[in-house]
């Protein structure tokens, strides 16, 4: 995650406008969703780890790190729709038969599945796209210019500022109880982990009252305004996704 | 010279019943360095929420540039203009994870317009010296650059008293120095200033004039000379002397500086009054 979040303030596609990400990386995975075919999906997914590794210049070994993740989580589910459990088994499928059940495959599942897997890569992909090239804080700019209720906007902002805040936090307390041999034994190891979770909670309400007084001081009423960093649109990358995306429509108007 | 900021017998107790001020009284000039000495828990935090507005005084009152503080919405978010205050924690004063969009709140809250706020933004950043800064995420910055980004989102509100609240604690002694340096600068431009410290070393060599506060009152007021040549306010306190002064008294009495040598202010103020060794003597 941290990873994930370092890769986006850094990557080669930074300085894009957001607006334009947001756009591609959604309509693309709106695509991959609707597209009656495996076959798009499969093209996305190519294309779109393409854009991220080539373009935007994620390393190719994280970036496939990063797709075990739904990967492994997609092969179990898969399995279980491709699999197909009956007792009266039809010509097409192909299985073990035991007590008169038989456990197998038949062409269609297997066909269901595999679209399945196809489309979840796909629509992963798009998003990994999204949040390797674009940071959270461009994002939420995205979301205000869309009109998104402030409150929303504010709670995602403070949210993703302070889980840095809180992780330093526990950190510091650990660090703290595992110099005073704190997690040396099991035992204290759960005394140890219950005075941290007290400690966090306590200091986590400390900070946020903290910060409202700090803000109360900047002069806050009701809606944390902020200046938005003005990116200018850069057409070519706006005609490249506007051409993939076309492209891809035809394809699947196509077949 | 006209006072900008007065506490009149300012009393204030937390509703758990710490009574953290008794009777403060004090008075801040405009344009001068003020330094707030006092132990942890002195109420030097507590008294400076009363400088803005965000606590109120239980008894006594609080006057800005001559009037007494209004609590109404409109002459609060006026108050806040005037008067900022960095915080001692960056961490909890910094909400946004751009550096850019942090410095922006304050001066889009006082309702400028889009491209004043974006030269204020430039003007702080240049100012505490983090232009080179405003891309990254603040979580990835250190302590110390925190610390200026809080400073530069207090400065682009352009206030005319700004309160450091203990800006050196756990700062690097280099960070130390630069973050002194920016409030030289920034004094300089006519700003008064109040900081808050235990370091007597800090308050001795930057402050015009020291309010000492110990247990919730203010146990003693005076130029830095005056304030630590009282050994019983010191005592009383629990403050010590500074080094400075530590040294030049001892070179006096050892005879290495004359009875007339004035008292200096800084280190490079007490080297320049060390009197070379005669070279005949050195040779021998
Ligand atoms: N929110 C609070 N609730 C209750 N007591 C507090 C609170 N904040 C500070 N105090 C108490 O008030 C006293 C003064 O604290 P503070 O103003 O933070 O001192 P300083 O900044 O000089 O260290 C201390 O005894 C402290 O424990
Ligand atoms: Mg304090």
């Amino acid at each position: 995650m941290f990873s994930i979040d370092q890769y986006a303030y850094s990557n080669r596609l930074k300085n894009i406008h957001p607006g334009e990400k947001v756009a591609f990386a959604l309509v693309t995975l709106l695509i991959a969703l609707v597209a009656p075919r495996p076959l798009i999906p499969a093209i996305i997914i190519a294309l779109m780890a393409g854009a991220t590794i080539g373009i935007a210049g994620i390393p190719a070994r994280f970036y496939l790190q990063l797709f075990l993740v739904p990967f492994s989580f997609l092969v179990a589910g898969v399995a279980m729709i491709a699999l197909t459990i009956t007792s009266q088994p039809q010509a097409s499928l192909k299985g073990v038969t035991l007590l008169g059940w038989t456990l197998g495959f038949t062409p269609a599942g297997m066909h269901l599945a595999g679209k399945i897997f196809l489309k979840s890569l796909g629509a992963a992909a798009c998003l990994y796209f999204l949040s390797l090239t674009t940071p959270i804080v461009d994002i939420l700019t995205v979301l205000r210019q869309l009109r998104v209720p402030a409150l929303l906007v504010d709670l995602i902002s403070l949210t993703y500022r302070f889980i840095f805040v809180l992780l330093a936090t526990v950190n510091d307390i650990y660090t703290a109880q595992a110099s005073r041999l704190g997690y040396a034994s099991l035992r204290t190891s759960y005394h140890s982990l219950g005075q941290l979770a007290a400690n966090l909670f306590i200091k986590t309400y400390r900070r946020s009252q903290e910060l409202f007084t700090a803000l109360t001081a900047r002069g806050y009423h009701e809606e944390l305004q902020v200046l938005e960093v003005a990116y200018p649109f850069s057409w070519p990358f706006l005609c490249l996704a506007a051409i993939f995306d076309l492209v891809l429509v035809i394809l699947m108007l196509l077949t | 010279m006209a006072a900008l900021l007065e506490a009149e017998r300012v009393s204030f107790t937390y509703p758990d019943g710490t009574q953290a001020l008794q009777h403060v009284t004090l008075s801040i000039p405009e344009g001068k360095k003020i330094a707030v000495l006092g132990p942890n828990g002195a109420g030097k935090s507590t008294l400076f929420l009363h400088f803005n507005g965000i606590l109120r005084p239980q008894e006594g009152c609080i006057y800005f540039a001559g009037a007494r503080i209004n609590y109404s919405h409109k002459a609060l978010t006026d108050l806040r203009q005037q008067v900022g205050i960095v915080f001692q924690d960056p961490d909890s004063m910094l909400f946004s994870a751009s550096v850019r969009q942090e410095i922006s709140f304050g001066p889009l809250n006082l309702g400028l317009s889009r491209e004043e706020v974006g030269q204020r933004v430039e003007a702080a950043m240049a100012a505490t010296g983090i232009t080179g800064l405003q891309d990254k995420p603040t979580h990835f910055l250190s302590y110390g650059q925190k610390k200026r980004v809080a400073i530069a989102s207090v400065l682009a509100m352009e206030p005319r008293l700004i309160i450091f609240d203990e800006p050196t604690a756990y700062l690097d002694p280099r960070s130390t120095r630069d973050v002194m340096a920016l409030l030289e600068d920034i004094s300089r431009q006519g700003k008064a200033i109040i900081l808050s410290t235990h370091d007597v070393d800090i308050a001795y060599t930057w402050a015009d004039y020291i309010y000492v506060l110990a247990g919730g009152q203010v146990i003693g007021a005076g130029t830095p000379a005056e304030i630590f040549s009282d050994a019983t306010l010191l005592e009383a306190a629990g403050l010590a002397r500074p080094w400075l002064l530590d040294v030049y008294e001892d070179l006096k009495n050892k005879g290495w500086l004359p009875a007339t040598a004035p008292v200096p202010k800084n280190k490079d103020d007490l080297l320049g009054l060390i009197p070379y060794r005669s070279r005949s003597k050195l040779a021998i």
